[in-house]
């Protein structure tokens, strides 16, 4: 075994009964073993002959993760830490490099100082380009672009926060000013002082609404995505023509079925109960619609080995599908939690103890004039909200969606 | 088997089909079981309302009394009486037409333009393009910007620049309304379409832009149209849904924005006059006519431009 083309990755391997090893993968010319930590003996390895198909389920970017399937239909699931390129020819060795934390280049050249060889270093340009089919000037129109309708499209959110940072008389100022010259945080003490004088304390709004909200997104992650799964990756008799029913049902806005909606659910007692706000959250169009797209593009191959391996529809649904479309999940967690969180419940709940956070802000709202400033206050609370939900997962979809290159 | 008849030989084939759909169906069974919880609660939230919708919409319901049957006394009321539904409508029409087709492309092209950042400048940029639409009623803020009087920050500006000597009443003159109207459902349309776009951007493999630029693509127009769009389908119909729906339901701003009801009926909108006669006058059946009304028209848009994305690329 040469050192060449050897390669080595930390990371997880899965067995198919869904347990779960720390490790490395060692892969070489002519096979490849993972061991784990302080072993000496491997826990799987083989020779290449013994390798079925290997279905690479995302590709670069920070993680990779590998479906190996030997011959033999023992299979393992890999999620290494760095990005291992796959050759499609498997005759030679499956595993190309490690693009390490290093770069790429830098591997490179490690190899070629293993071989002996000397590389010419290129010169370093001023300006690197990612793309070689991009012209510069297109590049800085569209940065200009961007910076100026991002600026734009920011200013209302800006002024919006300035107004909940005025003292009074600054409302009332000529020109007013955009951003307080003195700001100060009265209007949202202020404003909690309203909220705890009121007759249901504020601590039991936000735990209403934080309860609607999980149990709702829960619920709706669960039950929408064993539907979408059946939908996307089985032919059934109605299948199609359900699907075709809920993505007509996404255009219809709230209004349309109000009143309704409302005769059901009286019919059904459910007025006045979180049911009625959390029940329809489970069946939401938007997130089945979603998560039944991302689900089409898993390579079926995946799903079919695992079947005939002998497991069962719910153990490949949640071992092998749930894991691999974590992207569709958190899109699918962020429009549940907008929905639910934005909920004002006016129509379905009647008792004040149940009543949601945006309720109790637009009765706060419906002060006047001499509360313009907890007004503005308590709208930066309601926008900051899923704003702040969003930028912190928006990190993790972007991660995952940078690798999510889903290829049959 | 020639002496067959027509109609005898149909009915057989027919026969055969329905015991193959029956037989497919039990083979599947475990899928059935899977779409069960989701299904039955969709049916009930979502098919039931649209049912009893259309149902009342043939019918004089004022929820006191039980319903009549009037058939189609409601729509001909709405096209041939009511003044106010055809303002509605050709306002719907301005806003759907100009902010469906102008959100959607924006949505994309600066899906795209976002997608050609590094990665940490295109976080940022995405959360400043989708807070207003993430953050619900983000746009309450226009009424402060618009305010009517001088104390108006846009009113301010104009009159500092000596462009308008008085403040004006943005929100309440029909001259301005709409625009207004639309500037502000434009400021909220990269929506749920545009995430969806960004998400695709990221989704398509980066090989095959290197196969199209050994390929002879020469430039990001042709990298667009041969290989991002036709790899985006899936995502581009789903923002057009979304288009659809944000743009014929617009309801809430111009209600909290200009007043309701506005003034000269200005910015009434198809959704608007639906919840005026479905929560205030409480006249049920007119309302579901309308209700009728809007999905059919939505129906038809997204049969159109599912027709449009089908060529795209090819």
């Amino acid at each position: 075994m040469s050192e060449l083309n050897t390669v080595k990755s930390a990371g997880t391997m899965k067995t198919i009964s869904g347990k779960k090893y720390k490790g490395y993968l060692i892969a070489t010319e002519t096979g490849a073993a993972f061991y784990q930590k302080g072993n000496d003996k491997p826990l799987a390895e083989w020779t290449y002959p013994r390798l079925h198909r290997m279905d690479n389920i995302r590709r670069g970017g920070v993680s990779s993760q590998v479906t190996v399937i030997l011959k033999d239909d023992s299979r393992y699931v890999f999620e290494l830490d760095y990005g291992l390129k796959v050759y499609n020819h498997m005759d030679k060795y499956w595993v190309d490099k490690p693009v390490s934390p290093r770069t790429r280049g830098d591997e490179l050249h490690r190899l070629a100082e293993l071989r002996g060889e000397k590389i010419q270093v290129p010169k370093k340009h001023l300006i690197t380009r990612r793309h070689p089919n991009r012209s510069i000037a297109g590049d800085i129109g569209i940065y200009l672009m961007l910076i100026l309708v991002g600026a734009a499209m920011f200013f209302p959110l800006f002024f919006q926060i300035g107004a909940s940072l005025k003292p009074l008389d600054e409302f009332f100022r000529f020109p007013p000013p955009i951003w307080p010259s003195h700001p100060t945080t009265d209007n949202f003490s202020d404003l909690f002082v309203t909220m705890g004088q009121s007759w249901v304390p504020f601590s039991r709004y936000l735990v209403n609404t934080v309860f609607i909200t999980v149990a709702g997104t829960f619920g709706h992650l669960v039950i929408a995505s064993m539907a979408a799964f059946v939908l996307a990756k089985f032919q059934f008799p109605g299948g199609k023509t359900f699907f075709a029913v809920v993505t007509t049902c996404l255009m219809f806005s709230g209004y349309v079925t109000g009143i309704p909606n409302y005769l059901i659910m009286s019919r059904l007692g459910m007025i006045d109960t979180y049911w009625a706000l959390i029940l329809p959250a489970f069946a939401a169009p938007i997130g089945l619609f979603l998560m039944k797209q991302f689900m089409e593009g898993l390579p079926t191959a995946l799903i079919e080995a695992a079947t005939i391996d002998g497991a069962s529809t719910f153990g490949v649904f949640w071992h092998i599908v749930m894991p691999n479309v974590k992207p569709a999940w958190l899109t699918m967690i962020i429009f549940s939690v907008q929905s639910l969180w934005n909920n004002s419940a006016a129509t379905v709940i009647y008792s004040e103890a149940k009543k949601t956070l945006v309720y109790a802000l637009n009765q706060i709202q419906a002060g006047g004039i001499a509360r313009t400033g907890q007004v503005a206050a308590a709208q930066v609370i309601i926008i900051a909200v899923p704003i702040i939900i969003f930028i912190l997962s928006q990190s993790r979809i972007l991660e995952t969606m940078a690798s999510s290159g889903i290829k049959d | 088997m020639q002496s067959q008849s027509f109609g005898s030989r149909y009915l057989t084939m027919r026969r055969e089909k329905i015991q193959y759909g029956i037989q497919q169906a039990k083979r599947n069974k475990v899928c059935y079981l899977f779409l069960a919880p989701y299904a039955i609660l969709f049916f009930t939230f979502f098919i039931l309302p649209i049912a009893t919708s259309i149902f009342y919409s043939f019918t004089y319901y004022n929820i006191l009394e039980p319903a009549r049957f009037i058939g189609f006394q409601n729509y001909i009321n709405l096209i041939l009486q009511d003044e106010v539904f055809l303002t509605a409508i050709k306002n719907t029409f301005v806003i759907a037409v100009i902010t469906g087709p102008v959100g959607y492309i924006l949505s994309f092209l600066f899906a795209w333009f976002i997608n050609e950042l590094p990665k940490w400048l295109r976080a940022v940029a995405v959360v400043i393009f989708y807070a207003p639409s993430i953050a619900a009623n983000a746009y309450v803020v226009f009424s402060l910007i618009f305010q009517g009087d001088a104390y108006g920050w846009f009113n301010a500006i104009l009159m500092e620049w000596g462009l308008i000597e008085a403040p004006k009443l943005w929100l309440l003159d029909p001259t301005y309304m709409m625009t207004i109207l639309i500037i502000v459902i434009l400021w909220m349309s990269m929506g749920t379409g545009f995430l969806s776009f960004v998400a695709g951007f990221q989704g398509i493999d980066r090989s095959m832009y290197e196969a199209g630029y050994v390929d002879g693509v020469r430039n990001r127009w042709q990298e667009l149209y041969h290989i991002t769009l036709p790899s985006m389908k899936p995502m581009l119909l789903f923002g057009a849904v979304m288009s659809i729906t944000t743009a014929f339901n617009v309801s809430d701003v111009p209600r909290i924005l200009c007043g309701y009801p506005s003034t000269d009926y200005a910015v009434r909108t198809v959704v608007t006059h639906l919840f005026d006669y479905g929560f205030s006058r409480f006249e049920m059946g007119y309302a579901s006519a309308i209700a009728t009304i809007l999905f059919l028209v939505m129906i038809l848009c997204k049969k159109a431009i599912a027709g449009l994305l089908g060529r795209v690329g090819t």
